[in-house]
């Protein structure tokens, strides 16, 4: 049995068109389910674990980027295959996992190519696309055996399924492609210091780092945003959760 | 016409697409390499399984199965075990390579060079032993060169 969360921006007029069509796609498919539609405050989890009590066999996320990772960073212990039809705007996971945008994407579903991915863990939750902390001083070692240290403030993104892109730096303009099958989890960090007008940052050349344990400590609380939740903390713990959540994905997959 | 309905045919048409056998996988090596940036500094057990290019400062030791780039303004103040490298900055430490070391015309290096193929740029400076395994090949020949001459002395 399918079910079908509905993040809370396709209640916009403009989505109509294509969630009516996509509805209509998946009832010929023959795999039309329970349709749930997600508020800003719901937490997933019990709703997904009531649904699988029910009979629920496959989640599909319906929505972007932020729906996605949302969903999945709650809900990655649960034990169910996960499904994902990228909706309108920002969504640069769907192009990772071959999955096209909009109509197309049922396709890909109802083909159920599935693949078990890595997730990342931080201080007790997961996170499935990328994790960023903003610049402050900080030290880093990795898997016990070395430390990175640099006179300036570090700016850290770590990468699971999204692509890497620093959008400010116009030489660093190249993708990087991170696989989510690698058993590893990469780390891009660069060395940023604060121009005395506007208070603006001049970014160093980044250094990556591929890795399975990361802890990240200051002396002082630096802000950190997983999956799109921001948080402060004065020390975390990254670490690898190997093949955690089975997804569909689509025969473009970039790994 | 148009509402015919699909005839066996065309529908073992469609189904005869077959998968991609993950194709991106072989072709594309989309594996990260290790890159330590101009302005960090690394301590400690510096090891990785794939390629690692240092533009900053790196202390204690460098391990890789796969190539090391230490660029121009490098600094590597720790023992290095490679499968091969390319130097073009400091290293203060021994040197250990298992295939081909290239030592370019700004690399300082201060330490032991162990090599089995060396390649050294006009200007650079190395201060060290440098010690190239033979070839097995060569190795073989002269022992069993040797050999034979002390046949031949047993036999005068």
């Amino acid at each position: 049995m399918y079910v079908y969360l509905y993040d809370n921006f396709l209640s916009n007029k403009k989505f109509d068109a294509i969630i009516k069509s996509m509805e209509v796609c998946l009832t010929d498919y023959g795999i039309a389910g329970k349709i749930l539609r997600l508020n800003n405050f719901i937490d997933v989890k019990p709703i997904i674990d009531d649904e699988i009590k029910r009979g629920a066999t496959t989640i599909v996320i319906v929505g972007n980027d932020k729906t996605f990772g949302n969903v999945l960073s709650r809900s990655a212990t649960c034990k169910v295959t996960f499904g994902f039809l990228p909706v309108g705007p920002d969504n640069t996971i769907s192009d990772v996992l071959g999955i096209p945008i909009n109509l197309e994407s049922c396709d890909v579903l109802s083909r159920r190519l599935r693949e078990r991915l890595d997730v990342g863990w931080v201080n007790n939750r997961y996170f499935v696309s990328q994790l960023h902390v903003y610049p402050s001083k900080i030290e880093v070692d990795y898997d016990e055996k070395f430390r990175v240290k640099s006179e300036n403030e570090l700016e850290i993104v770590v990468c699971n399924l999204q692509p890497f892109f620093w959008k400010t730096d116009k030489k660093d303009r190249n993708q990087v492609q991170v696989n989510p099958k690698d058993g590893k989890l990469e780390a891009f960090l660069r060395p940023a210091k604060k121009k005395k007008w506007f208070g603006k940052y001049v970014y160093e050349q980044a250094s990556v780092f591929p890795f399975e344990e990361m802890i990240i400590r200051s002396d002082k609380a630096f802000e950190i945003e997983a999956d799109g939740k921001k948080t402060k903390e004065k020390k975390i713990k990254i670490k690898l959760a190997p093949s955690r959540i089975d997804v569909i994905v689509g025969r473009e997959r970039k790994f | 016409m148009i509402f015919q309905k699909p005839s066996s045919e065309i529908a073992l048409e469609k189904n005869t697409e077959k998968e991609p056998m993950n194709t991106s996988q072989s072709s594309v090596d989309d594996s990260v390499d290790t890159i330590v940036g101009p302005s960090v500094n690394v301590e400690g057990d510096f090891a990785s399984a794939g390629n690692i290019i240092v533009k900053g400062t790196v202390s204690g030791s460098v391990s890789t199965s796969k190539h090391l780039l230490a660029e121009e303004g490098s600094k590597i103040m720790a023992n290095i075990q490679a499968g091969s490298a390319t130097i073009s900055g400091i290293v203060k430490g021994n040197v250990k390579v298992k295939d081909t070391l290239i030592i370019t015309s700004t690399a300082k290096i201060l330490g032991d060079i162990k090599v089995k193929t060396l390649q050294v740029d006009a200007g650079a400076v190395v201060q060290g032993k440098i010690i190239m395994s033979m070839p097995s090949e060569l190795t073989e020949k002269s022992t069993s060169g040797r050999s034979s001459f002390k046949r031949k002395e047993k036999k005068v």
